[in-house]
């Protein structure tokens, strides 16, 4: 299994490269913005009138101001544009774990050595983690060494930017595995990518419509971005509430297409 | 003393929804044993070797290899395999794929590496993305030889090898027969089955149609001949003589196709002038479908299911 693993980190090894560039781009971005948001009082005014459901969208839930770090850091990149960036790089990997080989034509070659198809793709599921692990300390990292120019560290812990940042890898891994098993049970990238992506995207809209409609509340509960934005771990650190659902949902969601893997016909 | 046959298929039959690739197949090759398996494109070879390595399960029948269920991963370190799709990720070269294939399979031997490298001519620093379609090959067969297995599965293994290295390929095929290797390959053209293979296996439209020595099939096949006079010829002068199916004249050179022995069509070919050279123009295994088997493909057969 180990020799599959590390042979997908080493192919990965460009795109990761290009992935943490952008991510510390990103991150540098922010912190030279933050000044001009800082100094902008007419800001707090304007999105203290939010709806609701707009406020919970931004990660603006705890009362945090947009001038403050938290609420800068909340409402322009851990409630958004972090997420958004790690679905991506996690979606289109965890696709490619099984069907991608299958549409490249690479797997059976692959499985003609002593390795089942199973460990295959569960070392390909190991090397996805890793990967985003790798991202993930990046962004943390960038985040960390950028925040005291601009003063944006002002009342936050490197702990909680690792808190916040663990929250939103752990949403992208919840979707991307539903990726995964669509992919290792039907072999078809283009529908593991889909369904990955449209669930994400409802998941989006649901949570933001169920702060204004009551009778969607229930769906908080298996919705990974109310796991991610009720509790604002940027605030309040990495509580249970946020890492245990996306925890089960991730390791439920990985088994549940390797039964048919194992059993189906290989494209 | 009777061997166990390494590669055995019994009754093995898929179906894709309402089209059956592979129907009701018998296969069997013994240790030592070179079965060509011939077919023309998308008569179920790929199918048939691609339910042998376990990447599809038979919708009946069963497949084993080395008294293994096909795909058992315990026999894999033994076999060899070629598909006949080959991709590899193009920053990899040959070098790095054997290593990582090496640590899987637990086995690396690089003199033998080296040693198959030098006889294929083959690169191994070069990176799949840059190799031609040729070079590939080479380093498909490389992997599938390599570890020196028991049971060796290729599927159109020659596609793009230029005649020298094919011959050398043939060559490493018939050196692991006489280790008591057992091999299977598939193939469209005849000759190189001709060449190496013991017995050869015919399919068509998804069924076994013959399983027979070489020698025993190019008695049933038509042969075509093409004779060169010094003198015109009319195409007259062989029609009607035994085993001629078909008579083209081109001013001195008369292209004949026989369908039997060859001795009445030269008999009379010695009356009609003087005959300077007689060129075989191949036993094609196109004409060999078609002596066999007259009746017209229907559409089914042309779907090729990968």
């Amino acid at each position: 299994m180990l020799p599959v693993l590390t042979q997908t980190l080493w192919r990965r090894r460009t795109s990761l490269a290009w992935w943490a560039l952008a991510m510390a781009g990103m991150c540098a971005l922010l912190a030279a913005a933050y000044p001009t948001v800082r100094d902008n009082n007419q800001l707090d005014t304007t999105f203290a009138n939010l709806p609701p459901s707009v406020e919970a969208l931004l990660g603006l839930t705890g009362g945090n101001l947009l001038s403050s770090p938290t609420g800068y850091l909340d409402s322009q990149f851990f409630a958004n544009v972090l997420p958004v960036m790690l679905l991506v790089f996690t979606i289109g990997l965890a696709s490619q774990s099984i069907a991608g080989d299958e549409a490249a034509g690479s797997l059976d070659l692959l499985l003609a050595n002593p390795i089942s198809r199973v460990r295959v793709a569960l070392a390909r599921l190991g090397a996805l983690i890793l990967l985003l692990a790798a991202l993930a300390v990046v962004c943390v990292l960038a985040l960390v060494a950028l925040a005291p120019a601009t003063g944006m560290d002002k009342g936050l812990s490197a702990a909680h930017v690792a808190a916040a940042t663990i929250a939103a890898g752990l949403l992208a891994l919840t979707f991307a595995v539903v990726a995964f098993a669509v992919g290792a049970a039907i072999g078809s990238r283009p529908a593991a990518v889909a369904a990955a992506s449209s669930l994400a995207v409802a998941g989006y809209v649901l949570e933001g419509l169920a702060r204004q409609i009551h009778a969607l509340h229930p769906v908080d509960a298996v919705n990974p971005w109310h796991w991610l934005l009720a509790y604002d771990p940027l605030t309040h650190g990495l509580t249970w509430h946020t890492w245990l659902p996306p925890a089960v949902a991730i390791v439920a969601l990985s088994v549940l297409g390797l039964p048919r893997l194992a059993h189906r016909d290989l494209h | 003393m009777t061997t166990t046959p390494a590669v055995v298929a019994h009754g093995l039959t898929k179906r894709f929804g309402r089209l059956t690739a592979v129907a009701d197949l018998d296969l069997e090759v013994s240790p030592g044993q070179i079965l060509g398996f011939l077919g023309p494109n998308g008569a179920g070879k790929t199918t048939t070797i691609r339910m042998l390595m376990g990447s599809l399960r038979p919708t009946t029948g069963h497949a084993t290899v080395l008294s293994g269920q096909a795909g058992d991963i315990r026999v894999r370190n033994r076999i060899g395999y070629l598909p006949g799709d080959l991709h590899i990720d193009p920053t990899m070269t040959t070098a790095q794929l054997l290593r990582w294939y090496g640590r899987l399979r637990g086995h690396h031997n690089q003199e033998r590496i080296d040693e198959l490298a030098q006889r294929l001519r083959l690169d191994l620093s070069r990176p799949f993305g840059t190799l031609s379609k040729g070079n590939r090959q080479k380093a498909g067969i490389l992997q599938a030889l390599c570890h020196d297995p028991e049971v060796i599965i290729l599927d159109e293994p020659s596609t793009g090898l230029d005649p020298l290295i094919q011959r050398e390929f043939l060559a490493l095929l018939e050196q692991a027969a006489e280790r008591g290797v057992a091999i299977l390959f598939s193939s469209h053209v005849l000759p190189e089955v001709e060449r190496v293979a013991d017995r050869v296996a015919i399919i068509r439209a998804g069924r076994l149609v013959t399983v027979s020595t070489v020698d025993g099939l190019l008695d049933q096949a038509r042969h075509r001949l093409e004779l060169h006079f010094t003198n015109p010829v009319s195409a007259q002068t062989f029609t009607g003589v035994p085993g001629v199916v078909q008579v083209q004249v081109h001013d001195r050179a008369v292209a004949l196709t026989i369908d039997g022995p060859v001795d009445p069509a030269l008999r009379v070919a010695l009356d009609a002038g003087t005959l300077l050279r007689i060129r075989p123009t191949g036993d094609e295994l196109e004409d060999l479908f078609v002596s066999l088997y007259p009746a017209p493909q229907t559409a089914d057969e042309r779907i090729e299911v990968r």
